[in-house]
């Protein structure tokens, strides 16, 4: 359970009348030099897979986003199998395409390394692929807010939950991704992660059924009639749990009880520790459960107690 | 060491019982004459002698003179001069003085104040007192008298931002200084995340902050005492005060329990801001709960001359939220006695009880046994407190004693349940005992030079049953244990002693001007672990353990002090360099709450904080208030951050200035004005950006913490009282509050902080967060009868 979250909100709340925010331009050193971002998330779904790779560019630069061409990216099984991702579209997006129906790279239990080499560099990391739990059902009912959201989102609408449950066993991670209408909720703030069925580490919720908050939050914002659902759920590593909270933490830290500001450390290193050359990013594997529906009016459930 | 101790203990107090009788005391409270409070600090002295004391803290004061005929004056900043002649034969003598308040004769510059020159006479140094009236006039935000805030404008006291709880002084924590409630400590003094404190301004007699020179008899905290006194409440006839405000309604009651003899005050606050808002609410907000209230009660009984006894309490909580809620709060309770051991030695023993807890439930309203969330955490706090003050003579007054406080934490336990099963989770109980022995003299060693040594002997024992862990070497991230040992109930996990001098002098220059020094060292032994820019009410008190080393400070301060014509102005200059051990730092990200290995996620490191205060302060006249202004920093060395090199602390404010004026136009009109400059505080601003999953994430590759400053804060309030014409009941009095805060609208920034556009997510931009964007007027009704 993190502070910020609750706190933020419920002081916002009281002082939402006189506290206020605006955009001011802020001077601040360049960086020296550029650093390699990898953004490698692979899952065991027998689909195109990718992994980009850009260039770090000054904070308040608002040009696109350079990206990193002409590098060589491997993902390697523990048996020693390569797949090789390719720059097809020469736009630093490296892809790996299944040869076959049903071709995937990952195994649930093994560990994968991924390996770059860009510009002279070598960079590796090692991720290993969990466990993950069926997404048994979603359900959903009528809400309507008590206040008009921000952003023209919907006061009146169905509130959707999802249920699976987590294995006996701690230290299983997840990351809960939502869809409507096969657009993915990808705001920093969306991000929904859970370390065994709860929050947090320490045996929080071991083995339970996702705890409500994790159920609710595939709905971000209220569902319409018709709107399709799409959960998935990851199993991550748990270095990825803590990265993925960190991500969302530092995406927007500010208010009373934002926290001191820190750099989001990345699990890949520079095969040669002596280098300067340092990346950022992550690499992680995750095996996928999945479950979607459509929402229909005479399917919601009634709203239920305690809500 | 601790038996060493007593045994001198024991000595002093034998020496004087076999003392000879060739001198004779004179002893006995000062009150004050209207409603029979006891006046703490009035000055009694002896004009042929030139020598004197001030009362202590419940107004009672002994002075030993070989036989004679003395005059005595009395006096007391504000009251009219008293005087009495005394004749010692051949008994101690008792004398009880009850002091009249000047009335404020406008037309005059001069209103009474007696001892006017204990600014520079006086041995303490770096010691801030406001008198309540004067806090009480002005400006508040919302209307609001507030203690902590009005601190918030002395010299070497800033704050992370506005709407932050606490303060810090001289470049300290929060929890680096002790607040204390008629000597119980407050671990949370505040309403509303540190909006308001927790102090009832009509139940508050006295608010003293000490900095530095700290005298031996405290301990427990690094960087200053914040000690608030509780009115004893009207022992002549019954009282009455009360007032509605913006946020407060409050009403106090005070009355003798037998005239002249014992009273008893119950003072109550609420914020009403739910009741008004009730009618338009709807759905689930309707059964929303959002307020917060305090209690705070005190009676006494003279049971005779030699016998005093005291109960006070406090309670006060916090409670917010619809389905989901929050409360929280301190309670505190303390019993004291004052006994007068033939007429010179005088003894205080305080039994206290504080606690502090919170709790957050999502199921608030109507119990869910299928979802919900439960969360709970505590610290409570007993202890056993006597304070011996022996008046030897006029020129030694010899303080000794001891403080024993047990500790039990419950820094949070949860219960999760999902789909109607439980889990239980959080950080086992812990356990502390801490135990000091003190022992301090003043002397007048001359005219012009005046001491103040002491020493306190703290020991800190952190008890099972419980777990010891042992990590690896600090390197700026989460570690993991190596070894865990487990440890039976009362098992030492660890534990530590501290020796801590106490030293002030004061020499004199003249009459009207004096040069004073000061050395303490304090040992902390409790931690308020936070990573927040301001603290929560969630953050956790933690004993110092195998790992979590006690938090030692070296102060020195030296400064020169002097009067103005007439002791119109009183004017000081003091500059202080204090060190700070074992100073707490945290991990990227830390799970600091429900987290059993919560060390792992801890850094330590060390701490520096230096300056200079220039301080004037008017006493007299129709125009009163003072001006400061402090140059100073505070900086912090913790390995694995900011590239191992010092760095400016999160409260760190280059240039402080505060300027406060209070002007009485009239009897009946009074206006006042605060005006507040700070340089920005530090901020650390992300040099570079990556994209990852679509996401624009800031990156600092130079790992730089507090390399920025976000900008100057600056902000002036005004205020007007206007007492009524007209009587209230035929005898009461009214008046009405008019304030305004931040009277030029400027949007001051809190923090600074980079983040991703909400529409266009590959765009970024820096963010100005301001708690009050706006004015905020207010008006406040306040009735007394």
């Amino acid at each position: 359970m993190k502070t910020p979250y609750i706190l933020n909100f419920l002081v916002l709340s009281m002082l939402a009348i006189s506290a206020c925010t605006d955009v001011i331009d802020v001077k601040t050193n360049q960086p020296t030099e550029t650093q390699l971002s990898i953004d490698a998330w692979i899952t065991d779904e027998s689909k195109p897979q990718t992994i980009k790779l850009t260039l770090t560019q000054p904070y308040f630069d608002q040009g696109p986003t350079i990206p990193a061409k002409g590098g060589s990216v491997f993902v390697v099984s523990q048996d020693s199998i390569p797949y090789e991702f390719k720059d097809l579209k020469n736009d630093g997006t490296y892809v790996w395409q299944p040869a076959t129906v049903g071709d995937k790279i990952l195994t649930i239990g093994k560990q994968y390394l991924l390996y770059v080499k860009y510009e002279g560099e070598e960079y590796i990391s090692i991720s290993k692929v969990n466990r993950v739990p069926a997404v048994d059902s979603i359900n959903y009912y009528k809400e309507e807010l008590p206040f008009k959201p921000a952003d023209n989102k919907r006061q009146v609408g169905y509130q959707a939950d999802f249920y699976g449950r987590d294995f006996v066993g701690m230290n299983d991670c997840y990351w809960i991704r939502a869809y409507r209408n096969d657009t993915l909720f990808n705001k920093p703030s969306q991000i929904s992660v859970a370390y065994d069925a709860g929050f947090s580490a320490g045996g929080a919720a071991d083995g339970l059924l996702f705890i409500l908050p994790l159920r609710a939050s595939i709905s971000p914002e209220l569902y319409g009639a018709k709107d399709k659902v799409r959960v998935e759920v990851y199993s991550i590593p748990v270095e990825a749990f803590y990265f993925l909270q960190l991500v969302r933490q530092e995406s927007s830290n500010g208010g009373i009880f934002a926290t001191i500001p820190s750099n989001i450390p990345s699990n890949i290193q520079n095969r040669n520790t002596k280098s300067t050359k340092k990346p950022l990013g992550f690499f992680a594997v995750s095996a996928v459960s999945k479950l979607e529906t459509v929402i229909n009016p005479n399917k919601a459930i009634p709203k239920p107690p305690n809500r | 060491m601790l038996k060493q101790l007593l045994g001198l203990l024991v000595l002093l107090l034998g020496m004087q019982l076999v003392q000879a009788q060739d001198k004779l005391t004179i002893s006995g409270y000062v009150k004050d004459a209207q409603n029979g409070e006891a006046l703490i600090g009035a000055t009694v002295f002896i004009p042929s002698l030139n020598e004197g004391v001030s009362t202590n803290d419940y107004g009672f004061y002994a002075l030993t003179l070989p036989r004679g005929t003395y005059k005595l004056e009395f006096s007391y900043v504000s009251y009219q001069k008293f005087e009495r002649t005394v004749t010692l034969d051949n008994v101690n003598q008792k004398l009880n003085i009850e002091m009249k308040e000047e009335a404020l004769e406008l037309e005059t510059v001069e209103v009474s104040s007696v001892r006017k020159d204990e600014n520079v006479r006086g041995i303490e140094m770096s010691v801030n007192k406001i008198e309540m009236r004067t806090i009480q006039k002005m400006p508040a935000l919302l209307g609001e008298v507030d203690v902590i805030r009005s601190i918030q404008l002395l010299p070497g006291v800033t704050t992370v931002g506005e709407g932050a709880t606490g303060f810090n002084v001289r470049g300290g924590n929060i929890d680096q200084n002790l607040v204390l409630l008629d000597e119980a400590p407050v671990f949370n003094s505040s309403h509303l995340f540190g909006f308001f404190s927790v102090f009832n301004p009509d139940a508050v007699k006295d608010v003293k902050l000490i900095k530095g020179g700290i005298p031996a008899e405290y301990g427990g905290r690094l960087s200053s005492i914040l000690d608030v006194r509780m009115k004893e409440g009207n022992s002549k006839k019954l009282e009455v005060n009360g007032g509605v405000g913006t946020i407060f309604s409050r009403l106090s009651i005070e009355a003798p329990i037998v005239k002249d003899k014992g009273s008893i005050i119950v003072a109550a606050r609420r914020s009403y801001i739910d009741v008004l808002a009730k009618p338009f609410l709807k759905g689930d907000l309707k059964n929303a709960r959002f307020y917060f209230y305090d209690l705070t009660a005190k009676a006494n009984y003279r049971i005779d001359d030699k016998n005093t006894v005291f109960l006070s309490s406090y309670f006060g909580r916090d409670v917010f939220g619809a389905q989901f809620g929050f409360d929280w709060g301190n309670t505190t309770a303390s019993a004291r006695w004052n006994h007068v051991f033939n007429d010179k030695m005088f003894l205080n023993t305080t039994v206290f009880f504080s606690n502090y807890d919170y709790r957050l439930q999502s199921d608030l309203l109507k119990p869910n046994p299928q979802d919900a969330f439960r969360w709970k955490s505590n610290i409570k706090n007993y202890s056993f407190k006597p304070d011996f003050t022996y008046y030897i003579n006029t020129r030694n007054k010899l303080s000794f004693g001891g403080q024993m406080i047990y500790y039990s934490f419950q820094p949070g336990t949860a219960d999760a349940i999902s789909g109607g099963e439980k889990r239980t989770i959080g950080t086992p109980a812990k356990y502390a005992l801490e135990n000091a022995l003190y022992i301090g003299n003043e002397q007048k060693v001359t005219p012009n030079l005046t001491l103040q040594y002491g020493i306190r002997y703290s020991l800190y024992q952190y008890l099972g049953p419980g777990k010891g862990y042992t990590f690896g070497p600090q390197t700026g991230e989460r570690r993991e244990p190596l070894t865990t040992t487990i440890y039976n109930s009362g098992e030492k996990i660890a534990q530590y002693g501290n020796w801590e001098p106490r030293f002030s002098a004061n020499i004199g220059l003249g009459k009207t001007s004096s040069l004073k020094f000061s050395y303490n060292r304090m040992a902390q032994y409790l931690h308020l672990l936070s990573n927040t820019a301001a603290a929560s009410p969630l953050d956790i008190w933690t004993p110092s353990s195998n790992n979590l080393k006690p938090q030692l400070s070296d102060q020195l301060a030296l400064g020169y002090f002097q009067n103005l014509k007439d002791n119109t102005y009183e004017a000081s200059v003091e500059l202080y360099y204090k060190k700070l051990q074992n100073q707490i730092d945290y991990i990227p990200n830390a799970d600091l709450l429900l987290n059993p290995l919560i060390e792992g996620d801890l850094l330590y490191g060390k701490g520096r904080a230096y300056g200079a205060e220039f301080y004037i302060k008017k006493n007299k006249g129709k125009l009163n208030g003072w001006l400061s202004y402090t140059l100073s920093r505070t900086e912090r060395f913790v390995n694995g951050v900011n590239n191992d090199k010092w760095f400016p602390s999160r409260f760190d404010k280059t240039h402080v200035l505060n300027l406060v004026a209070i002007y009485d136009a009239t009897k009946r009109l009074s206006f006042s004005m605060n005006f507040t400059f700070g340089t920005g505080t530090p901020a650390t601003y992300p040099n570079g950006k990556f994209v990852w999953q679509g996401f624009a994430l800031p990156n600092n590759s130079n790992n730089q913490r507090n390399g920025y400053r976000i900008p100057n804060y600056h902000r002036i309030d005004l205020a007007a009282t206007l007492k009524q014409k007209k009587k209230i009941f035929g005898k009461g009095e009214g008046e009405w509050v008019f304030s305004v805060y931040n009277t030029y609208n400027r949007r001051n920034a809190y923090s600074v902080y980079v983040q991703q556009n909400a529409t266009d997510p590959t765009k970024t931009e820096a963010v100005r967060f301001a708690v009050f964007g706006s004015i905020i007027p207010a008006v406040t009704y306040n009735f007394k009868f």
